[in-house]
């Protein structure tokens, strides 16, 4: 009975979101990695994250078993020059939601150990600053043009 | 007195039309460089590829390198898009060149596996790094290397416009990294247009 209660309280905690941990808070939507070209020896994953705790959240660690290294990564457009760069963390706003897509945040998936199938899965585990994690599985999808049928931010 | 109001106008508008021809060059890009374009001979996987040889056919041009994880694989799959959308008689008038700034890790074989992956009528091209560089300032794309400290190795930052060259083999415009499809088929039909 005692132990009934307790598991009741904790779930009344963790549903208000007092001592929720960040992986708890954090839902990813549409995460796909792009397919990568012949010879390339890195690619990119992308995905929604949206953060339903009253809390910011960071990612602070990427990690997958497709490639040697995992990073996590932005693009500065510094007057038209495209720079990637890596990045410590990836911020998710309490409430908010933070979007990972081409030409700007995204996990870099660096040498490849593979080439990698259109369609295969890739899971990525997430790292929070809370030392919490969320694993996600990723889909291959051959890249195409935003606007075109096959768009993949636009399902 | 109305007309002397008239005249006035008339002068004002045709100060402001001539303000316009000298001031206002809509194909003229934003950066300090101003690129003239012309002419230039680079490798192919298939033997040495020169500028000249697609007179009367429309160039698009970008400068890039296969390492490249986003920003490149981003512009080619929306240059092939807009190919894909061009008419076949339209599309045989038009060809893609990918100018590789990464000679150091881009063997030509590597290059045509690349871009072929993006479109089969994609030519990728490069050459030493003098050569490179001296097409990339004759069109005004800059390029740099730089250390990431990531596993990555070096990346290269680099400008990400597609250069629009016209049937008579001169530099029309440059088409910015965010142009859709459309806006490139729209481009590339106003050239095709001119004979
Ligand atoms: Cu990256």
């Amino acid at each position: 009975m005692m132990h009934k209660i307790s598991a009741l309280a904790v779930t009344l905690l963790f549903s208000a979101g007092v001592f929720a941990a960040a992986a708890d808070n954090v839902s990813v939507q549409d995460p796909y990695v792009r397919l990568a070209p012949p010879g390339a020896p890195a690619t990119g994953a992308f995905m929604v994250l949206k953060n339903a705790g009253d809390k910011d959240v960071k990612v602070v660690k990427a990690e997958n078993s497709l490639s040697k290294v995992t990073e996590l990564h932005t693009h500065v457009n510094d007057g038209g020059v495209m720079k990637m760069r890596p990045v410590q963390s990836i911020d998710i706003k309490a409430k908010g939601e933070t979007v990972l897509k081409p030409g700007g945040l995204h996990v870099m998936l660096i040498d490849l150990k593979a080439p990698m199938q259109e369609g295969n899965v890739v899971p990525i585990t997430l790292t929070f600053d809370d030392g919490s994690s969320k694993k996600v599985e990723a889909k291959v999808v051959r890249p195409t043009a935003p606007g075109m049928p096959m768009d993949h931010g636009k399902h | 007195m109305s007309q002397r109001i008239l005249l006035a106008i008339a002068v004002a508008l045709g100060l402001l039309v001539i303000g316009l021809g000298l001031f206002w060059n809509p194909g003229q890009p934003e950066t300090t460089v101003s690129p003239r374009g012309g002419d230039f001979t680079l490798q192919s996987a298939d033997g040495p590829v020169s500028l000249s040889a697609f007179r009367g056919k429309v160039v698009l041009l970008y400068f890039g390198y296969t390492y490249c994880p986003d920003i490149c694989p981003t512009s080619l799959v929306r240059t092939a898009a807009a190919l894909n959308l061009l008419k076949p008689e339209e599309a045989s008038r038009v060809v893609t060149l990918l100018v590789s700034v990464d000679p150091e890790r881009d063997t030509l074989a590597h290059l045509k596996e690349y871009v072929t992956f993006f479109h089969p009528g994609m030519v990728g091209l490069t050459s030493s790094q003098a050569e490179v560089a001296a097409v990339a300032k004759q069109y005004g794309a800059f390029y740099a290397k730089h250390q990431t400290g990531s596993a990555a190795g070096y990346v290269v930052d680099h400008t990400a416009d597609v250069y629009l060259i016209g049937t008579d083999g001169v530099l029309k415009e440059r088409l910015p990294h965010v142009a859709t499809p459309e806006q490139m088929v729209a481009a590339i039909r106003e050239r095709l247009s001119v004979q």
